[in-house]
This record gives structure tokens, sequence and C-alpha cells, in this order.
């Protein structure tokens, strides 16, 4: 990526080409091409070690690619690749603090790096609600006060880019949700947030575009919305013989796939008409007890993508 | 604020607000206190003995400075290799800090540490055989351009150990195995190479007392600073019959360990470098 000719957009705030790491003889990248936008929050979504992590070590300059290459707000040499970084707020995986040093004397370590002074660190300590706890020692803190201290330090320098990975990891519901008020905050601030997870609920509830990888490759980039709409899904069920209702379903025209989940079978339809499947399966002398639409999630599709690789490509981790 | 402000600033806060640092060097004054009061209580009580400036800093500068080096080194292991262990050196990296200026964010203590054990060491010292002088016949200043010269050779040789132990802990990461490393070459490595070469090449021998830990002890001698001290060490190793050693070819040994400086900080640099965090 160093022609000047394929200089990004200025919307353009990460753009991969071909990001590639091996370590030694294990290949953790593998050739990775993806784009973030000024303004979306991006789910970076795999399983444990897909190179969820290795990919974002790259872009923060604490791993070295092996291969390809990134921009990060369109500049890629090491001179613009140091200064975009100003421009950046993150952590990877556990919070990394200094555990002999309260959150506030963590928060002024980042702040003199970032140039920023106390005023900053106090706000930031406000947001995430430790303003009471700023001279807690980081060892004594609770496991949802590191993930606040370090989503606080994320934000010192209200940094445009924002990188957060796992940071909902370990945390009860209640301390997720706070998180996630939190980066829906920065969302509406206009930040560009780029989150790292695998609790696929909370990236379908917090992310406006997501990327899929699994054993280090790209599987799937798009929008949320265009990746759990395109077909339907109707759930069905009649009597106990799901697998007699698998195989009437399977005959129709208009099924794209059909699959038993639990108690009932799932058909993937091309349009939206329930009553003519409604119809055919009559037709075949079962009747229906339950005829429903199933909402497609994110976890439904994320599924789907890794189940295929898997059957491809080996493993799932 | 600069860049060497801001890690100044922050290595000084990590150190400030270290309970381990605060420890070592702890004890390392109970030592230096109960050993120099040994010295003045002494010479208090025995007239033989003499504790008092400025002869005294040919025993306060001596090769027991290697104290000074040793707990000077183990405090930069703690302080270096941790920031691996919580990895902390990636998060001040992602912080906004080139791998560089990290680096010499580390480097820097190298200078900060020394001076604090070094002049830790001089004020205890000094201060217990200042106690123990008789200012109004005192033959000459209390400190001359021996003891600067001494003290350059101090800095000198914690630099070389400094530096090794800055290597060792930026290449092991792990502060236990760094101390393990540093002191089995102090302890046996250096002997054991020293002999190996030895055989294998004759010629080498004289060399051989150059390697890091030899230079340092040769550069904590105070009487290799001063020719007439050494020219009294000669006339009472003639009159008790001892062989007389050479003398320490100072300018020798201060050139090696500039050379073992830039060669153990010039490695750690390269090595941090290519290493992912």
């Amino acid at each position: 990526m160093s022609s000047d000719a394929h200089r990004a957009p200025d919307g353009l705030i990460i753009e991969t080409a071909g990001l590639t790491k091996r370590f030694r003889k294990t290949l953790a990248v593998d050739g990775i091409s993806f784009e973030v936008e000024r303004g979306q929050v991006f789910g970076f979504l795999g399983p444990n070690g897909s190179g969820k992590t290795t990919t974002i070590g790259m872009l923060l300059g604490i791993i070295r690619p092996t291969g390809g290459g990134f921009r990060l707000f369109g500049g890629d040499s090491p001179e613009e690749i140091h200064s975009a970084r100003q421009r950046i707020g993150a952590t990877l995986e556990t919070p990394n603090f200094y555990p002999y040093l309260s959150c506030r004397d963590n928060l002024r370590i980042a702040a003199n790096v970032k140039g920023k002074g106390a005023a900053d660190i106090d706000e930031v300590l406000e947001v995430v609600g430790l303003t009471k706890r700023r001279k807690t020692k980081f060892k004594a803190c609770s496991l949802g006060m590191k993930q606040r201290l370090a989503l606080a330090a994320t934000m010192l320098g209200d940094p445009e880019l924002i990188i957060l990975d796992e940071p909902a990891n370990g945390l009860d519901p209640e301390g997720m949700r706070e998180i996630r008020h939190i980066i829906h905050d920065l969302a509406d601030r206009g930040k560009t947030i780029f989150l790292s997870s695998h609790l696929l609920g909370e990236v379908e509830r917090t992310c406006t575009h997501v990327a899929i990888i699994q054993l280090g490759r790209l599987i799937r980039q798009a929008s949320v919305a265009e990746i759990t709409s395109g077909t339907v899904s109707v759930g069905l069920r009649a009597g106990d013989d799901l697998g007699a209702l698998e195989t009437i379903a399977g005959e129709y025209p208009r099924a794209v796939s059909v699959r038993v989940h639990e108690d009932r079978v799932i058909v993937e339809l091309e349009e939206d008409d329930f009553a003519s499947l409604n119809r055919f399966v009559a037709g075949r002398g079962v009747y229906l007890s339950y005829l429903a639409r199933e909402q497609r999630t994110l976890e439904d599709v994320f599924m789907e993508v890794t189940g295929a690789t898997e059957s491809g490509f080996g493993e799932v981790q | 604020m600069s860049t060497t402000a801001v890690l100044l600033r922050n290595e000084t806060l990590k150190l400030r607000k270290r309970l381990a640092f605060w420890v070592t060097m702890g004890f390392f004054a109970f030592i230096q206190v109960v050993s120099y009061g040994e010295e003045y209580f002494d010479a208090r009580k025995d007239p033989e003995e003499t504790f008092a400036l400025p002869a005294a800093w040919s025993q306060i500068m001596s090769d027991e400075s290697m104290i000074s080096v040793i707990f000077g080194a183990v405090v930069l292991i703690l302080l270096v290799s941790t920031e691996f262990t919580w990895r902390t050196a990636r998060q001040n990296v992602i912080d906004g800090l080139s791998k560089t200026e990290w680096f010499w964010g580390k480097a820097a203590l190298l200078p900060i540490v020394g001076a604090i054990f070094i002049l830790s060491q001089i004020v205890i010292g000094g201060g217990s055989a200042l106690a123990g002088t008789d200012l109004a016949a005192m033959q000459g200043a209390i400190v001359g351009a021996t003891f600067f010269q001494a003290l350059g050779g101090f800095f000198l040789a914690f630099f070389v150990m400094g530096s090794l132990a800055l290597a060792v802990a930026l290449a092991i990461r792990s502060s236990g195995a760094a101390m393990a490393a540093w002191f089995a070459w102090i302890g046996f490595g250096e002997r054991l190479v020293a002999l190996g070469l030895g055989r294998l090449f004759e010629g080498l021998r004289t060399a051989l007392g150059y390697l890091p830990f030899g230079t340092s002890l040769k550069l904590l001698d105070y009487d290799a600073f001063d020719p007439a001290a050494y020219q009294r060490a000669v006339e009472a190793a003639e009159a008790a019959g001892r062989a007389v050693s050479d003398p320490v070819a100072v300018g020798t040994a201060s050139l090696v360990a500039v050379g073992w400086i830039v060669l153990f900080v010039g490695v750690s640099y390269v090595w941090f470098r290519r290493r992912d965090l």
C-alpha cells in the first residue's frame, strides 16, 4: 500500500490490504483486507484464536506485519502511521495498567504521553463513573472497574478512532450494559469505534458494521442490517415428527434452506409469503401448530459463515 | 511537553510510587549505614584505625561499591521486566509512544537509578567519615580531583553492569529469570568464559580481564585513580614480601567500559525493536 495514487478517501479511517502475520510456522493473519469508514461502529468478529487481536496489534504498532499493509487516516508511511496513532485510543485484550498505581495515576501515565492534563483525566473518570474510586490501586479494582478504567484511558485526548478489544470480557450483565451505553454515547459523539468481541448479541446491539474472520481469514464484511437481512426465515412446528416436516418443507419450491433448530423447523424463504408455504404444507396433509417469522440474528449469520468455513478449511477454534 | 520530559516524568512517577523500589532502597541504605557506622565506631575505639575524610574515600569507593551496582541492577531489572509481565510496555506504545521512545525511557533509568544508589552510598559513607573527621586538622579538601575521577569510574562501572541488566531484562522479559541470568553472569558465568577462552587462546588472557564484570571491578578501585595510593600499596606489598600487582589501566578500562555500554544498549535496542510486544 505504498502508491499515492491509491491514497484513501477522507472518510476511510482504517484500510488494510493483504495484511498478514506469520509467527514461525503459524499463519495467524492471512492476507486480511477490510475498510472502516469515519463514524462507523465496526464490529470485528471471530472465534477465539481467529486473529482478531493480532490484526489489531498490527494496526497499533505492537506487532510487526510479515506481509501486506494498512493505512490509518489515509497515511501509510511510518511517520504518518505514528502521527495517526496519536488520534487513536485503544486497549488490547485485558486492561493493561500498573497494579501498584491508583486509577488516576495510571491515567496520568497515559495522559502525559497524549499531552493531556488533569482536567482531561477528571473528565474521563467522570464519564466511566470512577471519580469516587480514582485513588483505588489498580490491583484492588474489580474486573468491571478495570474495564471502565481501560475505557477511560482510550477516551483520553478525545481520539477520533477508538479501538476496543473485548471490552465486555468478564463483565456481569449490568457491567456490559454500562459499557454498551458508553460505546453508544461515543458513537453519538461521532467517534469511529472498532470493536472486537465474540459476544455477538452485544455487537449486534452496538455496531453498524461488522467483519467476520476465522483462522486468520476475512470471511465477510458488511453492515449489520445487510448481514442480518436478505432472505426471510420462518419457524414451523407440527406434532413431534420434525424430520417429516423438514422433508416436506424441503420440497417447497421457494425454500432456500431448511434445518431443524431446537423444537422447530427453520425454513429460509426467497420472499415473505408465509401463507403460500402454509398452503403447501397443508396440501401434503400436515397442519401446522406453529408458524412464526424467525428473526435472523448476527449470531445465526456468524454460525452459518464460520460453519461453512469449518467444512472448507478445518476446525473451528 | 517534550518527549524527553514525558519519559522522565512517567519513569519518575512509576519509580516514586513503586514499593519494591523503596524496599530495595531501604535495605540498601540499612546495609550502608551498618557498614559505614561500623567503620566510624571502630575508628573511634581504636586509634590505629582511621576513618576520616579525605583519606576515607578510598575505603568508601572501593570494590565494595559493587553492592550499589548489584542493588541498582536489581532495581533496573524489576522496573523493566515487569513492563512486559503487566503488558504496560504494550499499552504505553498503544497510548502513543513509539517503540524507540519507550526504549529510551527505560535507558534513561540507567543514569537515574545509578545516581540514586551511587549518591546514596557517597552520602552515607561520606557522612559517616565526615562525622569522624577533625575538620580543623584535615589536610587537603574534602573532595579533590581523584574523588571526581573515581566517581566517574563508579558511574561507568554501574553503567556497564546496569546496561547488561537492561539487556537481560529486555531479552528475557521476566524479573526472576532476568535476575538469575544477571547474577549467574557475575557469579560464575564470566569466570567460566574467561577460563575457557583463556585456555583456548593464551594471548587473550589480558583482554579477558576486561569482560564486563572485570572491567567494572577495575573501575571500582579508588586507588586506581590515585597514583600516590598505588605507590603506597606497592611499598606495603614489597615490605610484606607479596607480589605487586600491575596498576589498573584506567584509560583502557574506561574505554572498554564505554564499549560494553554501547554494545549492551545497542543490542537491547535492536532486539527490542525487532520483537513484538
